[in-house]
């Protein structure tokens, strides 16, 4: 790959290495060699010693809630795990599914902290088993807590009763991705595939989750991630409705 | 008295147990079946039968001798066969029940089993003798907190048994608290 200007990452080396950040800010560096004498009132109650590490027990699960990953170092490291998971596959079908395999892991967390966060105050926290509220929930609530908006439609196939339907017009996952001309039936979308299919999973409707790439003339990116139930999903919720 | 709790995979796998004996005093019941029990001291599976029957704690004498307790539920095995068996009625259950807290889902002798669901399907399973509603409610929800942030660890899999001192530390803290 050829880069029309300097290497983003070496811009960001440079500039922060030590010789020029002395030799362009000397406010900077006089400040940085005053630290040890005078610290700072925040600094010298906060910072933990040298080698100890807060248990994980002791962290708060809410104190992250309302922060917010960066979408460039987000595309870095999803274009990474892309890479690596390429290495070692054989074809395009065997790719989809282990993006699918880390999306499960990752969504299962997702999801047990998204309603831990919204539930645990509530005095009866509830959970969802009706098959389309899961989805409903899954549309906005899950798509919020991953991708920071909800998905924008959901669909029920025409032709089979057990396909359902999640579109995403842009997904912020793979807006980064060009995928080659020669592998165009892969979707990297199978990632959020299998945060789906571990909700799911949790929720008890176990579903194969694919992601295909549907693009209209004005969506160039539009996703859409299709569920398929297993029959006893079906069979549960007819004889529920009686 | 006593409560046992354990933590169930999804797939049904015991990640965590715990044994909680409280100060508070158990009240004596005495089931309708013990009663009928004749005495089988000298069976293999008298400490087993005796305990699923619900035949209250005494002690009966061995045919080596010396005293053996048995019965009112309190062998390890006995009280895991109990917790297990209820899987049945709790997996009915929560297929209707939208609350993660299911209370007082079955009862077998003296014990009474509360379950809760986490929505990622984690059980949560609670052998109990007396009734304490709210404690338990706000012991499962402390157990989910902790749950929570061992599953957030990207070491911990669903299906990896709970071995950390602090998580044990803090489940025997919140127990001594509310039940």
């Amino acid at each position: 790959m050829s880069y029309p200007q300097p290497h983003p990452r070496f811009s960001v080396l440079s500039s922060s290495s030590l010789s020029s950040a002395e030799h362009l800010s000397p406010a900077g560096s006089s400040a940085r060699f005053s630290l040890p004498s005078a610290p700072s009132i925040n600094t010298s109650v906060n910072t933990p010693k040298p080698g100890f590490r807060p248990n994980i027990y002791d962290r708060n699960l809410n104190k992250s809630r309302t922060s917010e990953v960066s979408a460039a170092a987000f595309a870095f490291l999803f274009s990474e795990v892309v890479q690596y998971t390429q290495k070692r596959v054989t074809g395009i079908a065997d790719l989809e599914r282990r993006l699918n395999t880390l999306g499960y892991r990752v969504g299962t967390r997702v999801f047990e902290l998204m309603i831990w966060r919204n539930e645990s105050s509530s005095k009866m926290p509830k959970r969802e088993i009706r098959f389309l509220p899961a989805l409903m929930l899954i549309h906005t609530q899950v798509w919020k807590a991953a991708f920071g908006k909800p998905a924008d439609a959901i669909e029920k196939s025409v032709e089979n009763a057990d396909e359902y339907m999640i579109i995403d017009n842009d997904p912020p996952l793979t807006r980064n991705v060009s995928v080659p001309r020669d592998m165009s039936q892969l979707s990297c979308s199978s990632f959020s595939a299998g945060i789906v299919e571990a909700v799911l999973d949790g929720l008890g409707f176990p579903a194969r989750v694919t992601a295909h790439n549907t693009p209209t003339d004005t969506l160039p990116n539009r996703t859409t991630i299709l569920i398929k139930l297993e029959r006893l999903v079906l069979e549960r919720e007819e004889a529920m409705k009686q | 008295m006593s409560h046992h709790l354990f933590l169930l995979s999804p797939s049904d796998t015991p990640l965590y147990e715990l044994t909680h004996y409280s100060s508070k005093p158990a009240q004596m019941t005495t089931s309708p079946l013990a009663s009928n029990l004749p005495s089988w001291s000298t069976s293999a599976f008298a400490g087993t039968l005796s305990a699923l029957s619900g035949a209250q704690g005494a002690t009966q004498t061995h045919t080596q001798g010396g005293p053996v307790r048995i019965g009112g539920g309190k062998d390890r095995h006995v009280i895991q066969m109990i917790a297990n068996a209820s899987l049945d009625v709790i997996e009915e259950v929560m297929r209707k029940e939208n609350t993660m807290y299911l209370k007082s889902v079955d009862k077998f002798n003296e014990w009474t089993i509360s379950a809760f669901i986490t929505p990622g399907n984690m059980k949560f399973v609670l052998l109990h003798e007396t009734r304490n509603d709210e404690g338990i409610k706000s012991f499962f929800n402390d157990i989910w907190e902790l749950y929570v942030k061992t599953m957030m660890n990207p070491f911990h899999t669903a299906h990896t048994p709970i071995r950390s001192a602090v998580f044990d530390t803090r489940v025997r803290a919140s127990a001594k608290k509310y039940l």
